[in-house]
């Protein structure tokens, strides 16, 4: 059986042979060429869009602008937010959004033409913080929206809370904030698009082939099946290549010429178009009695999702409902409200909102600590969700609650770190400590995903998925999954994926999901199939009421014969049936109240727990996280291996969050500018797997992806507040913060809140 | 005059490469050698690694005919037929490789790794790829991988 085995990814080969083609590695000779017009500033009116002196430019074939949409000009991910202009119809909202589109015969071609639009803005006044678009008489950045410039007020209440705090034995209170990061997914946004059979082809990078194909079709005004998406391998996503990025560009560029098509984005152009993930401010205020059993959360967020909605509703939904932290807190007031502003847009990125709000929950926890005198990692287990606790949204927690598990894992090296701790004049050291929990799937909402398995004539199956693998691992694991409930070796499965013609949604690489609810449609898919076997052996045999099962991929009677279940294919494809079985999966969820926030938002939850140890050189400020020890419950680890590799990307990701990363418009727009973390920078990591088994889940799995990342950043964070001897609650701990710590721990002044 | 240099064994020859051509723009555009990544066209993310004479450059800030006569080495040059390198075979079996997009520059960086240093420390693995960003592996597999590939290359057989 293959499930749990650390098999060496499908499609490995051709990656270390270089072979692996990405979304731009397929431009063909004849290819027009695309180049983006984009607008310096926002808001402002377009006054004028001349395209005639691009037009004079050798190779220059075709200058689009909005007036060339043939369909809807609003697009989005989520359906109630669509509200992306992929071509500015008139009015810029966010810098750097497209104005014109160039198409030329070769790519200098095109980027000559695209500086040579002439483009003619009023600059109008704008909102560009959360305060300002939330203001009275501020202008408004989506007039369109109903409640104004806020997108979303998200309200979690159980409980009071103000009693609650009012008998607390002890207060804390601190805000925090974060800063927008960039996904920088190595493979920058390429991709190509063509005219076949009177249809439009898209082959690009993406996280999400049906939702593309559908938005597509939207913007080209054609129904679903004229356009065909087919995802290129794509070389990571985070979040970044959930939204549509050069995709519409293609489509239309292809819908009108009729010719091939390619565009690629620049690393700039890349970093200035697409989402970030949203920086927030939290305000935190937490009760907890004399024992330091919390008691009570009361909590204020509020972030800026620029000017598009994006996942920002995603993003400030989990963010309240995971705002307690994997802790039991019976009175819970939390308030979160997100606002556009005419900042470039934010999204979603590993994590929808919880690496940051882990941020203000693992600082409360501490800060209880070191109010009662109590020992932090002590308190984390007292406090801990167990099976048979409810969460903030009232949920109850069943079964494969993990997080005991995991707190038990690295206390061993906690401890240790922290008896070794040294300071010295050269330098500080610290041990912190970040635990979290995360909803699998979309919030409160369904998000269902379906899969085929068709057995074969000669003997192979094929597993059909619209799972997007962006680098995460999907296509090994819900092979494995496939192989082990056929009874196969992996070498008998073939696998068909993110094909819009050929495969069915699957929904979005995103939220941790695929495992979890692919790896169920698939399993579905494969019961599907199996019954179809049985069925047709029945019918070969002509014996109605033949007992047989399927084990080991081979029908066996109850009489103790041997079927090759191709046989049976072979037989139905007589009579023109295919043996192909369909799954389809949504997790089990309720809405959430939409005053109260309670609910079932989530059918399983992942767990984890890390510990980080710094060191900070006193002279230069410079933090180094040395070491990260990670354990995660994944339910059950399909790939061990995969496994690993998604918690050590997450912990460096998560490095990269807590001390350097940092977007700033105008001028952290290269990787010149703007770092991520280095070989030379990622600590040493212990990479631990716990198994918690979930009862809905394929094999008992769950998910890592994001769960991976979440607890890294508020670990580090609470190593250099220990380092430093005062808190550090602001996102990223840059070396000027760290010099201001360490110039007032000498003067002795209050702390930096 | 024609621009000559050696590519993975095999003499090429091409006419008309213009003196601000790069060396990355030759081998994606002329050669059709896609192994090569542009990531970030400035240098910083390593995507575009190649070797020339044996020294891992970035093909993204060469000039093409900085190549002229001498011997430019792409990931498409390593494997002999279905065999692969052994530092592929390195990254491969260590699952150093998610998304892969980064790949090829890594491996190539490793060789040229190796070639000064046969049995490298973490430290100097560490060191070494610092020019080679990944988003996806935390860099773990990767000193891994190339501890692995590294291994062998000295023919230290396959024992995990």
């Amino acid at each position: 059986m293959s499930l749990g085995q650390s098999l060496i990814r499908v499609g490995t080969e051709a990656k270390v042979r270089g072979e692996t083609r990405y979304g731009f590695d397929m431009p063909q000779a004849g290819d027009l060429h695309l180049a983006c017009v984009r607008a310096p500033k926002a808001p402002a009116k377009i006054l004028s869009i001349d395209p005639a002196p691009a037009m004079t430019i050798p190779g220059v074939v075709r200058v689009f602008t909005a007036k060339d949409v043939p369909g809807e000009h609003r697009l989005g991910i989520i359906a109630v937010t669509r509200d992306q202009e992929f071509m500015a119809p008139g009015w810029v909202r966010q810098p750097y959004q497209c104005v014109a589109l160039v198409a030329a015969e070769t790519l200098e071609a095109a980027r000559a033409g695209a500086r040579a639009v002439q483009v003619e803005y009023d600059n109008q006044p704008g909102v560009y913080s959360f305060e300002e678009a939330m203001a009275p008489d501020a202008p408004l950045v989506q007039p369109e929206h109903a409640g104004g410039n806020l997108l979303r007020e998200n309200k979690i209440k159980q409980g009071d809370t103000e009693a609650a705090l009012k008998d607390a034995a002890v207060v804390v209170e601190a805000t925090y904030t974060t800063e927008r990061v960039e996904h920088c997914a190595l493979e920058v946004e390429g991709g190509r698009a063509w005219w076949e059979d009177g249809r439009v082809m898209v082959k690009a990078c993406t996280q999400n082939p049906h939702y593309d194909q559908a938005d597509l079709a939207r913007f080209l005004g054609v129904e679903e099946n004229q356009v065909r998406v087919i995802q290129a391998e794509t070389g990571g996503g985070f979040g970044g290549k959930l939204d549509l990025s050069v995709q519409p560009f293609l489509a239309l560029a292809a819908w009108h010429l009729k010719r091939p098509v390619c565009l690629r984005y620049s690393r700039e152009e890349s970093i200035r178009a697409t989402g970030k993930r949203h920086g927030l401010w939290m305000h935190f205020i937490s009760g907890a009695d004399e024992q330091g059993n919390i008691t009570a959360l009361k909590a204020r967020i509020s972030g800026d999702t620029g000017a598009f909605a994006s996942y920002g509703l995603a993003v400030n939904q989990r963010a309240a409902v995971h705002a307690t932290g994997p802790y039991r807190t019976a009175n819970v007031d939390v308030i979160a409200r997100m606002a556009y502003t005419n900042n470039t847009f934010n999204g979603a990125m590993r994590g929808f909102g919880c690496p940051q709000v882990a941020l203000a929950h693992e600082a409360q926890i501490d800060a209880i600590a070191a109010e009662l005198g109590l020992d932090s990692f002590d308190l984390r287990k007292q406090n801990a969700l167990r099976q048979g606790d409810h969460t903030s949204t009232g949920q109850l927690l069943r079964a494969g609650v993990g997080l005991s598990a995991c707190l038990e894992r690295i206390e061993p090296i906690y401890r240790r770190w922290q008896a070794e701790l040294k300071h010295t004049d050269e330098y500080l050291e610290g041990v912190g400590v970040g635990a979290m929990f995360y909803g699998i799937g979309n919030t409160g909402a369904s998000n269902p995903s379906t899969a085929q398995v068709q057995w074969m004539q000669n003997g192979r199956v094929t597993l059909f998925t619209g799972a997007a693998d962006i680098g995460q691992g999907s296509d090994t694991a819900l092979m494995q999954i496939a192989a082990s409930r056929l009874g196969l070796p992996m070498e008998r499965i073939d696998l068909c994926r993110g094909d819009t013609d050929k495969t069915t949604n699957a929904g979005a690489t995103s939220a941790s999901r695929q495992t979890y609810i692919s790896g169920n449609a698939v399993m579905g898919a494969v019961a599907n199939l199996e019954m179809q076997l049985l069925q047709g052996a029945r019918d070969m045999l002509k014996e109605r009421h033949l007992e047989v099962d399927l084990r080991g991929g081979v029908l066996r009677t109850a009489d103790g014969r041997e079927i090759e279940p191709a046989e049976v294919v072979r037989h139905l494809a007589k009579s023109g049936a295919r043996v192909m079985g369909e799954g389809r999966f949504d997790p089990n969820f309720t809405a959430l109240d939409p005053q109260t926030g309670q609910g079932r938002p989530y059918a399983a939850y992942a767990y984890a727990a890390q510990c980080a140890r710094v060191r900070v050189d006193t002279a230069s400020a410079m933090v180094k996280v040395t070491d990260v020890a990670a354990a995660h419950d994944v339910g059950r680890a399909v790939n061990p291996r995969s496994v690993q590799g998604q918690i050590c990307g997450g912990v460096v990701m998560g490095v990269g969050m807590a001390l350097m990363e940092e977007y700033e418009q105008g001028r952290t727009e290269n990787l010149q500018a703007y770092h991520i973390p280095t070989a030379a920078d990622a600590p040493n990591i212990t990479p631990l797997i716990v198994e918690d088994p979930e009862p809905s889940g394929p094999y008992g799995a769950k998910g890592v992806g994001e769960p991976a990342l979440i607890p890294t950043a508020p670990a580090i964070a609470g190593a250099v507040s220990q380092a430093l001897g005062r808190p550090m609650r602001h996102l990223p701990i840059s070396l000027e913060r760290v010099m201001q710590a360490l110039t007032a721990a000498e003067g002795e002044t209050d702390c930096e809140d | 005059m024609p621009l000559k240099f050696t590519l993975n064994g095999n003499q090429v020859s091409l006419e008309g490469v213009p003196g601000e051509a790069t060396l990355l723009e030759v081998l994606r555009q002329r050669l059709d050698m896609l192994g090569a990544k542009e990531g970030c066209g400035v240098g910083e993310c390593g995507a575009c690694t190649v070797l020339l004479d044996g020294k891992a450059v970035d093909s993204c800030l060469t000039a093409a005919w900085q190549a002229a006569g001498r011997e430019v080495t792409t990931v498409e040059g390593l494997a002999q037929g279905d065999e692969l390198h052994p530092m592929q075979k390195g990254f491969a079996d260590t699952g150093a490789v998610q998304c892969g997009f980064c790949t090829p520059g890594m491996i190539l960086t490793a060789l040229d790794l190796v070639e000064q240093a046969p049995e490298p420390s973490e430290q100097q693995i560490r060191r070494a790829m610092s020019g080679n960003l990944c988003r996806c592996t935390g860099y773990h597999d990767v000193v891994r991988g190339v501890r692995r590939g590294a291994k062998y290359l000295r023919g230290e057989g396959e024992e995990q």
